[in-house]
């Protein structure tokens, strides 16, 4: 075999996403192997954090609630069959996660979270630190809330809007508005 | 269609859930509307900034340990016993007046703190001397040591896999890098403006997130150099190397030559010879055979020529491109009729300039074809 053949093969480890061994450390996890569940932690808390400090702008928030995941996620652990990749399943936890503490302050604060008007969940927007450039990051974290929420689960994560729009708790239309709104307001504060 | 309908449904055509018909009576006012045109890029380019965001964001601290109490303590609720330790004693004032008060005050705080962590994260962009190795698969070296989670990788030290494992390095704060199996990594520097890995062979996988030429990869063949992109990079035991881009743009260069790679191409290097003339990944054999007479058989290259041009498809501009400047006299010639046929050069750009090997001709068809923003030579 010539080189230019063998290197035009894919590359396994490009195209596979999760390790060769992750089945094995998921089933040591499942029988409640605390080391091994300690290694999927590490493979994935990345990724649950992004989704928690995102969608919460907030990081001690993030982190409360990224360990909340993990530990829901140990919890449920020996249920998991394997029918989806254990990232899709993890990410799934930390999502609802996420959403069912939104929904919580949403009722301590008594405010309205079923509501096709987007502008109920506007909250006054900080001023840039002065020197920092605004990038995408902090323009995300100054979204209102619940678009906030829609902008990270439709455009970051990939999500629908029915299904984004049944977790809410909102019509569909709503999910769309409170999309497009986010747009706007991320393309404004990116100017 | 108007402005105005056409601006409420720019979302749904950018996120595919319009009717054929809907995409069709969109993009004929696009085509003929140039504001709405603005509007539509606008979108698409927010859209591409948001598709680059970093998948992962680290905790600024280990959650683990805390985690793994809360684990081994199942039986009180996590929050209660959380407020006991704490020794947190009940709100003496009524708890909606503390709720009105503090959770705005705690949303303009926490966002406050985020942008001042960002501040700190840009401020501090390289001044990190080591960066972290995490184990992915099996057993990685960072020089004699074994990595069992997580080790310091510092200026100098080697990085290695074995056939059984696999690693990913966190790029400073500006990206990551997974290592594949069996590969010799070398970390040569940590300067903000100067990100620099050796691969000395095996494979990697870069996704970083900073502008422009700020990381490289030196190979025994070539330099790769970030253009704000997504790549896989191997190198083989002779030092010859194969690079995909899966985002953005790659350059990669040697002391003589310079390939621009965008996504969904690739580009061989030579030890030797430096890197060769990038073509589409999905380009027919043929097509990458004529292509590797012609960067590295020295003896075979009129026919290889002459083979390439026959072969070149409309997708194959950019690598027509880049032969006008590995090409002289009557080879040039041809390659910028062939060029011209597929991508007409913009206004300004003649062929008799091109001939004479006028770099900045050369540059305004790079620019036609979005390569020159980033061609450094």
């Amino acid at each position: 075999m010539t080189y230019v053949d063998r290197v035009a093969t894919p590359l396994a480890f490009v195209v596979t996403e999760i390790p060769d061994d992750e089945s094995a450390v998921i089933r040591r996890a499942q029988a409640r192997d605390l080391a091994a569940f300690e290694r999927l932690y590490r493979d994935h808390v990345g990724r649950v954090h992004a989704i928690c400090l995102r969608m919460t702008a907030n990081l001690t928030r993030a982190e409360e609630l990224t360990q909340k995941a993990f530990l829901t996620a140990w919890q449920k652990l020996p249920h998991f069959r394997g029918e989806s990749a254990f990232s899709s399943w993890l990410h799934r936890i930390a999502v609802n996660t996420v959403l069912a503490d939104l929904r919580a302050e949403n009722r301590r604060t008594q405010r309205v979270f079923n509501t096709d008007d987007p502008a109920v969940f506007e909250i006054p927007r900080t001023t840039p630190h002065v020197g920092i450039r605004l990038d995408l990051e902090q323009a995300i974290a100054a979204l209102p809330v619940q678009a906030r929420a829609v902008f990270v689960l439709h455009d970051v994560e990939g999500w629908q809007h029915d299904e984004i729009a049944k977790q809410l708790g909102v019509a569909t239309g709503t999910s769309k508005a409170q999309l497009h709104r986010a747009r706007k307001l991320l393309q404004e504060a990116l100017q | 269609m108007n402005c105005t309908d056409c601006t409420a449904r720019l979302h749904d055509y950018v996120d595919g859930e319009l009717t054929a018909s809907d995409v069709h009576t969109v993009e004929t006012h696009l085509r003929t509307c140039a504001n709405c045109r603005a509007q539509h890029e606008a979108l698409r380019k927010l859209l591409a900034t948001v598709a680059a965001l970093p998948p992962e964001i680290a905790p600024e601290r280990d959650l683990w340990r805390e985690l793994r109490t809360e684990i081994e303590q199942p039986a009180v609720p996590a929050h209660q016993r959380s407020a006991a330790e704490r020794g947190l004693t009940p709100p003496s004032i009524p708890r909606m007046v503390v709720i009105r008060w503090c959770v705005p005050l705690a949303i303009a705080a926490s966002i406050a703190l985020l942008a001042i962590l960002l501040e700190r994260s840009i401020a501090s962009r390289g001044r990190d001397s080591a960066w972290s190795v995490a184990t992915v698969a099996g057993a990685p070296r960072v020089g004699t040591r074994l990595v069992r989670h997580e080790a310091a990788f510092r200026v100098g030290q080697w990085l290695e896999t074995d056939a059984a494992s696999r690693a990913k390095v966190a790029v400073g704060r500006i990206g990551e890098v997974s290592v594949g199996p069996n590969s010799r990594l070398r970390l040569i520097d940590t300067e903000s403006t100067n990100h620099r890995l050796e691969l000395e062979r095996g494979t990697l996988r870069a996704l970083i997130w900073a502008p422009p030429r700020l990381f490289f990869v030196n190979t025994p063949s070539a330099t790769a150099v970030d253009l704000g992109c997504a790549y896989t990079l191997a190198v083989d035991e002779d030092g010859n190397g194969e690079l995909h881009v899966t985002s953005g743009y790659v350059a990669l260069e040697d002391d003589a030559r310079e390939s621009i790679i965008r996504m969904g191409m690739m580009c061989l290097t030579r030890r030797g010879a430096g890197p060769g003339t990038p073509f589409a990944s999905d380009a027919p054999e043929a097509l990458r055979a004529a292509l590797t007479r012609f960067d590295f058989e020295r003896d075979t290259r009129p026919a290889a020529l002459s083979a390439i041009l026959a072969l070149a498809r409309a997708d194959d501009a950019i690598t027509l491109w880049h032969l006008l400047a590995r090409t002289e006299h009557a080879e040039r010639a041809d390659v910028f009729d062939t060029l011209a046929k597929i991508a007409p050069p913009p206004a300004g750009v003649t062929r008799d300039g091109i001939l004479a090997g006028d770099v900045a001709m050369r540059r305004m068809w790079a620019e036609h074809l979005g390569l020159a923003t980033f061609a450094a030579r």
